[in-house]
């Protein structure tokens, strides 16, 4: 835009600037499209982000499953108590047990989940690529891990835009990947391969899951709703 | 300062239309909507306004919430005309969009009023896809099942949308729709469809939050016939019903005698005992008269208490003192037997009225000089009781020869001189009756009569009576005694119940001898029957004359 314009724009939008002030933000009762609501409510930002969340680790059930079926024979199979495997994200510190979660603080449990998120973006895209390269990988599998991957990069979205309004503090999105906590090797071996991947389905799993119960436990927090017996 | 005054400036030349032969600055446009399909990615709409006569182009910015950064529309293409659609990456359903339009020509630029968009909330997804009619069959009755698919780009099946489904379904010819609501399931049953009707069958989905899809296309089924049950149970019961009607009516028909009897019963006919409608019809009388008798009247006579079933008419014979002598032979009666008829029409029938002689005796008081006035009051007494036993049916009348009969009835009386003729099958009905024998038609005074009893055998002619003597009974077959009985003849009936009988010789008889047999017989048969009951034989008293 030629300064002209940008001037223009300035002088136009001085009503608009002044009526900021006067606009209210948007209330839950806000269903329609209100002239004068700028912004999604906390609250309803909160359910939008736990729902997002519970979707997220619903399909991650389901593709794990999917993935255990059709890759790993039973043997090799992981139980849900065994805790032997270990997560690359055992390096975040989050707290593990149920009594630290309750001690934890508000702004405490969305920089976790934040950090959750932006730990699993990258292993998710490795993860699409290496199922293209399995033969016979189902069409399902494979859409799924995709849709997993579009949906954490929205949710870290999505967080963000909540610890900005419930904490009212501007984030930058830092991302934990650059500190390359994941890291990959290439495995020609077939065997070691799907481990490694079925680990990271597994393991993606358990954080999905972690990051949903972290939103209830924040929601529960801020309003007195029954569910949260 | 200077900038100001240049920006006021500006601003005025801005905002004061120009017109310049006809041209001008655009129009305002206005954002007509913003939709998105799925809810990852949306597309708005404008509508422009006047172009102003000069070339205008149009641009959309958008602004995300709480960020002062302006950005232009990424694709004014995809959407169509006077559209913008934001990919995938430029949607963000955690932030408000704020989106204005705005058109430019060489005359200036026109902004429209910004809108707020939040993704979640404009979402309409597209039709559902695939909507399949069928007809299915539930225990005979056909149904139509609607089976439909979400749109392909709604992602239902992660739940990143939910959305509810409505069908709605119309008869051709019809213009109303009937609207069903689907839930979240893909598939409906309506019943109760007209068959061989054609109907047209609509779906539309909603999310959560969001709006209507339109309607799909309308898909065209035609419901097949199938056999009206309703039409068929009709059809039977008329059946039944006209089946039923019929047997109803041959019984009718075949019941008309007894059912005509139940509902209008015959007149009741005469329930006379032994009448005969054929004999009367026939016109014997005699017959008639026979068959009236009852069979066994001796026996009935003394075994009934109640005399008053008896149909008894006694017919009393008076004969004048003065006259005995002369009146004895027609006393002695060769006998006959009168029959009365009793006729229950005659209620007065063998009771004396007020206006006979011998009720003058009894109902209107006694005459004291009456000789035999003892006996005769004692009679008289009796005779009374026995009229009033017998209900009336018998004449009254005076007995001057019974003196031992105090208050005895004259049922009693009769039962005694019937006792030892029970024997006999006799039909004879003692009769009484007054008799008024005053050769000169003088009706003398009843105190001086004496009263015989005579047997009525037979009534001959209108007229002729045939008497015979009590005592005759005895021994005697009034069959066999036609020779010798006597035949009286009525000469005169008096009023009510009188009669004047004429002496009569009987038939082809010497008088003589058969007076001497008869008073012969008389005389057996009296000396039994005043044994019996004291009755005096007129025949064996007096000795016949004839006249």
């Amino acid at each position: 835009m030629t300064a002209r314009q940008e001037a223009l724009w300035a002088v136009l939008l001085w009503p608009c600037l002044l009526s900021t002030s006067f606009l209210l933000e948007c209330t839950d009762q806000d269903q329609v499209i209100h002239p004068y609501c700028l912004s999604i409510s906390q609250d309803k930002l909160l359910d939008r982000v736990m729902q997002h969340v519970e979707l997220i680790f619903r399909v991650s059930e389901e593709s794990c499953s999917l993935f255990e079926d059709i890759f790993v024979p039973f043997p090799l199979r992981l139980q849900r108590n065994q805790e032997a495997y270990a997560c690359f994200t055992k390096a975040i510190p989050i707290p593990n047990s149920i009594g630290e979660v309750q001690q934890m603080s508000d702004k405490w449990l969305l920089h976790s989940v934040l950090m959750l998120v932006q730990s699993w973006i990258e292993p998710l895209v490795y993860l699409q690529t290496t199922l293209d390269h399995y033969d016979g990988a189902p069409e399902m599998l494979l859409n799924k891990t995709k849709w997993m991957s579009d949906k954490l990069i929205s949710l870290e979205h999505g967080v963000v835009v909540l610890i900005k309004k419930m904490l009212n503090e501007g984030l930058l999105t830092t991302s934990f990947s650059d500190q390359g906590l994941f890291r990959y090797d290439m495995q020609t071996d077939m065997v070691e391969s799907v481990m490694r991947d079925y680990i990271l389905l597994s393991c993606f799993k358990k954080d999905s899951h972690k990051m949903a119960v972290f939103l209830k436990l924040l929601k529960c927090r801020h309003t007195d709703n029954a569910n949260c017996a | 300062m200077r900038n100001v005054q240049e920006l006021t400036w500006l601003l005025l030349l801005v905002l004061t239309p120009r017109t310049k032969g006809g041209l001008s600055r655009p129009g305002k446009p206005t954002l007509t909507s913003c939709r998105s399909p799925e809810k990852e990615t949306f597309t708005c709409w404008w509508q422009p306004a006047s172009d102003g006569g000069l070339p205008t182009t149009y641009a959309l910015y958008y602004r995300k919430e709480n960020s002062e950064i302006m950005y232009e529309c990424p694709d004014y293409f995809t959407g169509g005309e006077n559209s913008c659609f934001f990919n995938k990456n430029n949607t963000s359903i955690w932030v408000n969009y704020n989106i204005t339009v705005v058109a430019t020509n060489r005359l200036g630029s026109t902004f429209s009023d910004s809108v707020d968009v939040d993704v979640v909330y404009i979402v309409q997804p597209n039709p559902p896809e695939n909507v399949s009619l069928s007809v299915m069959e539930d225990k005979g009755w056909p149904f139509l099942r609607v089976a439909w698919a979400p749109p392909r780009k709604a992602d239902t099946r992660s739940g990143w949308i939910t959305l509810i489904y409505e069908l709605r379904i119309r008869s051709e010819g019809e213009n109303e729709w009937e609207t069903h609501v689907a839930g979240q399931q893909k598939l409906f049953n309506i019943f109760s469809l007209r068959s061989g009707g054609l109907y047209l069958v609509q779906v539309r989905c909603k999310p959560d939050h969001g709006f209507w899809s339109d309607w799909s296309s309308p898909s065209q089924i035609r419901f097949p016939e199938y056999f009206h049950q309703e039409k068929s149970a009709w059809i039977v019961t008329t059946a039944v019903c006209a089946f039923i009607f019929l047997i109803i009516t041959w019984l009718l028909h075949m019941n008309h005698g007894s059912l005509k009897h139940c509902l209008l019963p015959p007149v009741p006919g005469p329930k006379i005992k032994g009448f005969d409608e054929q004999l009367l019809k026939k016109g014997k009388s005699e017959d008639i008269f026979n068959a009236l008798v009852v069979s066994d009247f001796p026996m009935s006579w003394s075994s009934s208490s109640n005399s008053e079933d008896l149909l008894v008419e006694l017919l009393e014979v008076y004969i004048p003192e003065e006259r005995e002598n002369m009146l004895g032979a027609s006393k002695d009666l060769g006998g006959g037997s009168f029959k009365l008829e009793s006729s229950t029409s005659d209620s007065d029938s063998g009771r004396g009225s007020c206006d006979s002689r011998t009720l003058l005796i009894e109902k209107c008081g006694r005459p004291k000089e009456h000789e035999d006035s003892a006996e005769e009051r004692v009679e008289r007494e009796d005779w009374e009781d026995a009229r009033v036993d017998t209900g009336g049916r018998t004449w009254p009348s005076v007995f001057p020869g019974l003196p031992d009969r105090p208050q005895r009835s004259l049922s009693d009386g009769l039962s005694q001189v019937l006792g030892p003729s029970e024997g006999q099958v006799c039909k004879q009905i003692k009769a009484r009756s007054d008799i008024n024998i005053a050769v000169s038609g003088h009706k003398e005074s009843p105190a001086r009569w004496s009263v015989e009893y005579v047997g009525v055998q037979t009534v001959v002619n209108d007229d002729m009576v045939i008497l015979q003597p009590w005592g005759s009974r005895e021994g005697c077959t009034p069959l066999h005694s036609l020779q010798e009985r006597d035949y009286s003849q009525v000469k005169q009936v008096g009023s009510d119940d009188t009669l004047l009988l004429l002496q009569k010789v009987s038939e082809g008889t010497a008088d003589g001898r058969e007076a001497g047999n008869m008073s012969q017989k008389s005389a057996t048969c009296m000396n039994s029957t005043t044994a019996t009951g004291g009755y005096v034989d007129a025949a064996a008293a007096f000795p016949m004359t004839t006249y």
